[in-house]
């Protein structure tokens, strides 16, 4: 049967959990690329290995996003309609085509921009790879220090915009929810920055992942200045986070403060109620208090399986925050008073665990088909050819500082990923 | 450093659950997507609902396809209702076919925005409302019914509905003879129980047009909210939008769908078929723009109330003797119980004795 489809009755949760993942993927869209832009426009020498799978990670992610929003849409065939007569700016989800688009636009740019010097380097070679790369590089063969000084200022201007449009991607999203004055959970205009921070803290717990694995997969040591600096600014995202969640706690969960429907959700439903786990629990306990207190531990914070758990627990609490936030609202009843309107999530079919696996299993493959094509090992070296450049180590005002530059990587490890496959 | 052969070995099975899961995701939902799948498919969909391999017409299961396709031809709406996974390649290709289209006979102009453009008093032809008078409704469900077969609503959803509520609390009866017997002891009503007809309030500003992101929901200058079917791309956004709950998606052709205030019976000069079975005149529809007409005269001579009017979208359904408490439903603190209320609410689950029934604990709420 058709599971979440067959929707009857007069109160209905018919957001399902696809919808649940589509901010959970957006944010960590627009998370990893703040973490490619930490190199590319704050100079941010030590993450400059780590700025290349960034944006590989976030371009995965960024085409496999709407996926989740085609599938929970009832008429996916009728999707041209977004292109041929979109509702702008009047429709919230109507900016979604056009921020989108945009989006895709310039991480493609910024795709080949990245790694032109290092694909018109393969490209000098022989065989199928090279003229592949060749192709790659768009016939551009120039891999001077001039060329790829030049290209560093390409990025820099890219990845300005780039933020901005990350931060509209995922502000949009937010402002979907914030804007429904219908559902009192959602109706806050916290709802846009709460979604941005956690999608920060998101994005820079999957890049610590990322690193970590994709340099273990390459047989390379992960670097332990990336780990432990991703880290800091993780703390840094999760303390803006627990403040915004303590905020959200004042104005909703007091009474004599919060309007009375916002009220009565969030201590009938997140407070005691059918969401007091996933929220006390999973949202802010794991997702949040945890990580925070491992970190004040020293030795788990420089040990490797600790800061797996930390990053681990961050993304299991952004995805409950989602889960809070969009099953939640819903199960508030708008016209049945004094009830609760009852959420299932089913296995298979619509709306279903089933299709939101396939989502992050179409994420996974785009990012395995990017990373063996794209060689992000090779590149920062192609980039960052003279380290001792112009550009300032330190980003000014963080306070993280103390950044030595890059180590050199050894000469006998050159890498990786598919380039000697050929 | 690992060797070559386990990395690639990695690979292969990073590729293999990649594909699993692309395929898996394919083969869930977006599948029929292109004029191609519904020309090469559609015509086999009655073999399909028969549970038959596509692609051989002729052969032994040739009669209970045949079957299937009859009974499919009777009647392709309700064969979707039992079976709401069927998609375009199920025949489901032609939408205009079956889906109702929005009439407009009289070519009024609308708009999916800049609502205020309308609201200048007496310019427009019609402004049309409903005024209903509680003091009259008898709770009898007969608009519901009526609704129903005038719009063709499938079974489970509504356009309109009657909500049944019981305010007030039931009391512990200390001698022990009360109606209600729980565990703790007997209890007695102290109640009031009244009727509360709901429908699309066709609101001056509807946030459900504006946040329609394929302007596939519109409102007509006369006030009517209407959808354009075949536009709507079944996002779910209006009916979040929607503070009434006046919207869902209709499970036949999975689209959003609302009360249209019989649209086609009033631009015939006829009443909404909730208005004309009301047996105790309780619904009244017309013309505010016209100051003779019965909606105009009513608001005059009696104080009147909206639902959740705090939202600010001027609904253009009016209420007369409606208990305050429950203009705002969510904040209802004293109902003890919606008698129309959804199926999957945790209070339908307490009456089908899904979960065990409790006693009530304090003067607030509580299940009898």
């Amino acid at each position: 049967m058709g599971g979440a489809l067959n929707h009857s009755g007069l109160e209905n949760a018919y957001w399902g959990l696809m919808v649940v993942t589509y901010p959970f993927i957006s944010g960590l869209v627009a998370g990893s690329f703040v973490v490619s832009s930490l190199s590319h426009v704050f100079h941010q020498r030590r993450f400059d290995a780590l700025a290349p799978l960034a944006v590989l990670t976030s371009l995965a992610l960024l085409i496999a996003a709407p996926l989740t929003v085609l599938g929970d849409s009832r008429q996916p065939s009728n999707f041209l309609e977004l292109l041929t007569r979109d509702h702008l700016p009047y429709s919230p989800l109507s900016t979604f085509i056009v921020i989108w688009l945009t989006y895709i636009a310039l991480m493609l740019v910024e795709l080949y921009v990245a790694f032109r010097v290092t694909n018109a380097r393969i490209g000098e070679g022989d065989g199928w790879w090279a003229r592949l790369h060749r192709g790659l590089a768009l016939g551009h063969r120039n891999t001077s220090e001039r060329a790829a000084r030049k290209d560093r200022k390409i990025l820099f201007g890219l990845s300005c915009a780039g933020i901005v449009l990350a931060f509209l991607f995922h502000g949009y999203i937010g402002f979907v929810f914030g804007a429904t004055k219908a559902r009192a959970l959602w109706a806050t205009p916290l709802m846009p920055v709460l979604f941005i921070v956690s999608a920060m803290v998101s994005g820079i717990a999957l890049m610590w992942l990322v690193h970590f694995l994709a340099t273990r997969y390459v047989g390379r040591r992960p670097d332990r200045q990336v780990a432990s600096g991703l880290l800091s600014y993780l703390m840094l995202f999760l303390l803006l986070d627990l403040f915004l969640d303590a905020l959200d706690l004042l104005t909703s969960a007091v009474p004599e403060y919060a309007q009375g429907s916002a009220y009565y959700g969030f201590s009938h439903l997140l407070l005691h109620g059918p969401f007091t786990f996933s929220y006390l629990g999973v949202q802010l306990g794991i997702g949040v208090v945890l990580p925070l207190a491992l970190w004040l531990v020293p030795v788990v914070r420089r040990s490797w399986p600790g800061g797996a758990v930390m990053t681990l627990a961050a993304l299991v609490g952004v995805y409950a925050m989602r889960w809070n936030v969009v099953l939640g609202g819903q199960a508030e009843s708008k016209v049945s008073s004094n009830t609760v309107v009852t959420t299932s999530v089913p296995l298979t079919g619509f709306d279903s665990v089933q299709t939101v696996l396939g989502v992050f299993a179409v994420a996974l493959l785009l990012f395995l088909l990017l990373a063996w094509l794209f060689p992000w090992g090779q590149a920062h070296e192609a980039m960052s050819a003279s380290p001792s450049s112009s550009d300032p180590a330190v980003f000014p005002g963080t306070g993280v500082g103390a950044l030595g530059p890059m180590p050199a990587p050894a000469p006998g490890e050159s890498p990786v990923s598919g380039g000697g496959d050929a | 450093m690992r060797g070559e052969q386990s990395r690639r070995s990695a690979l292969k099975a990073f590729g293999a659950v990649g594909i699993a899961g692309a395929v898996s995701l394919l083969g869930a939902r977006l599948r029929g997507l292109g004029a191609v799948a519904r020309a090469t498919m559609s015509k086999n969909a009655p073999a399909r609902l028969a549970g038959k391999t596509v692609g051989r017409p002729k052969g032994a299961g040739a009669t209970s396809a045949a079957a299937a396709e009859a009974l499919y031809k009777l009647s392709p709406g309700w064969a979707a209702w039992t079976q709401p996974g069927l998609n375009v390649r199920d025949g489901w290709s032609e939408p205009d076919e079956w889906m109702p289209a929005i009439e407009n006979s009289h070519g009024l102009p609308y708009t999916h925005n800049t609502f205020s453009r309308f609201e200048a008093p007496g310019k427009l032809a019609h402004h049309w409302a409903m005024v209903i008078d509680l003091r009259k409704c008898i709770g009898c469900q007969s608009c519901v019914v009526a609704c129903k077969s005038e719009n063709n609503v499938p079974v489970g959803v509504y356009r309109t509905w009657v909500q049944v509520i019981e305010v007030g609390q039931w009391d512990r009866d200390p001698e022990g003879d009360g109606p209600v017997v729980l565990e703790g002891g007997t209890y007695e009503p102290s109640v009031r129980r009244f009727s509360l007809p709901r429908l699309c309030n066709h609101c001056d500003d509807p946030p459900c047009v504006e946040v329609c992101p394929v302007k596939a929901t519109f409102k007509r200058d006369d006030g009517l909210v209407l959808i354009d079917y075949p536009k709507c791309i079944g996002c779910g956004y209006c009916i979040q939008a929607c503070p009434y709950d006046a919207r869902f998606f209709n499970p036949i052709q999975q689209t959003a769908d609302k009360c249209t205030f019989c649209v086609h019976l009033i631009d015939r000069g006829l009443l909404p078929a909730c208005v004309t079975s009301c047996v105790a005149r309780a619904r009244v529809f017309g013309d505010l723009n016209d100051p003779d007409s019965e909606v105009a005269t009513l608001l005059a001579a009696h104080a009147t109330e909206r639902l959740d009017i705090s939202a600010g979208t001027h609904p253009q359904v009016f209420y007369i003797n409606l208990d305050g408490d429950m203009v705002d439903a969510a904040t209802a603190f004293n109902t003890i119980y919606p008698y129309a209320a959804g199926t999957n609410t945790n209070q339908y689950d307490e009456l089908t004795g899904r979960v065990l029934l409790q006693a009530p604990t304090g003067g607030e709420g509580g299940v009898p």
